[in-house]
């Protein structure tokens, strides 16, 4: 198949796009689309489609308010969706922390034959409500491990919501 | 752009874009869903600057991206074994030959054709403006196009003679 461009085919083109096609044209191009196949392919095709476009268009669709309303629903489900996205990644960097932190614990405790059962029930809850200064030098320095991790994993949740929030 | 831009918009261009919705997927009802997904996309997106002129070239873009779409899901058939009688017009007027004979043909179109012609012959859209709608080089366009149109064209004949035959 040959690609070629009539010379013709831009004024036509024109022609048939402002509806000057064909009694606002010239006799000359009327006759030359007559000859040129590639012209009359042109004006051919573009008639039926601006017929087809023409009779398409009385077709109104439906109203635009129900679009309008649903595209406000859409907009505020997203708007709300990029408000409350910090703070569902905060609270699940905060479990992911905490979660991984007794995981270390307990294989770090296993690596050592569970003593950390041992070691629970000798810091008795009692002791905790009696710290007299002998008794706090006596003290594991594990019982300071769990609110240590607690305080972790806050601060981790609002470091990682105040960034997040940034971007 | 406020409610009644919207409303004023919605009026001008939503016949235009549902007649290329109709003619290209061959399947009013699918147009109907394709013209409101259309619209909510236009509306919840960033529209572009230029007024009018651009913000249907933009629809017209979200329009061709969905239907790509649609004929990408292995579940839809290929718009060839739609039946004939979904894309011949269902009203009669003195053209009835042309406007019958462009439904015939139209089937027998590959859908990227069916959308270069609409685009081209009904809109008037230039070759540039197809490419930034359609997403093909605009080197591209003008072969497509020749080659699409000289298929038209013959169709259009074939089918035009073999109503005039029948009759």
């Amino acid at each position: 198949m040959t690609f070629r461009t009539c010379a013709y085919e831009k004024e036509l083109r024109q022609a048939l796009k402002d509806g000057h096609w064909p009694a606002g044209c010239l006799p000359e191009l009327r006759d030359h689309v007559l000859a040129c196949s590639s012209c009359s392919d042109l004006v051919l095709v573009t008639e039926a489609f601006q017929q087809a476009r023409k009779r398409s268009s009385e077709e109104v669709p439906q109203t635009s308010n129900l679009l309008w309303w649903r595209a406000q629903l859409q907009r505020r489900r997203t708007a709300a969706e990029q408000v409350t996205r910090p703070i569902t990644v905060a609270q699940t960097f905060a479990w992911a922390v905490s979660v991984l932190a007794a995981v270390a614990f307990a294989i770090s405790q296993h690596h050592h034959g569970l003593r950390w059962a041992s070691w629970w029930s000798e810091v008795a809850p009692l002791r905790l409500f009696h710290l007299a200064p002998s008794v706090t030098h006596n003290l594991d320095w594990k019982l300071f491990l769990i609110p240590t991790i607690g305080a972790l994993a806050l601060v981790s949740g609002v470091l990682v919501y105040l960034v997040s929030e940034k971007s | 752009m406020d409610r009644e831009a919207f409303a004023g918009f919605y009026q001008r261009s939503a016949p235009a874009l549902r007649a290329y919705l109709v003619r290209v997927s061959g399947n009013s009802a699918l147009a109907d869903d394709l013209l409101q997904e259309s619209y909510l996309r236009f509306l919840c997106a960033k529209q572009p600057e230029g007024g009018e002129v651009n913000f249907r070239r933009y629809l017209f873009r979200i329009a061709t991206n969905l239907l790509r779409d649609h004929w990408r899901k292995p579940k839809h058939g290929c718009l060839e074994e739609i039946p004939d009688q979904f894309l011949i017009a269902q009203d009669v007027s003195s053209q009835v030959d042309l406007q019958a004979a462009l439904g015939l043909a139209m089937a027998r179109m590959r859908p990227r054709d069916r959308q270069l012609l609409w685009l081209a012959h009904a809109e008037g859209y230039s070759h540039q403006e197809i490419a930034e709608i359609t997403g093909l080089a605009t080197a591209s366009i003008r072969l497509l196009l020749f080659r699409a149109r000289r298929k038209m064209a013959r169709l259009l004949r074939k089918h035009m003679a073999g109503d005039r035959s029948l009759t």
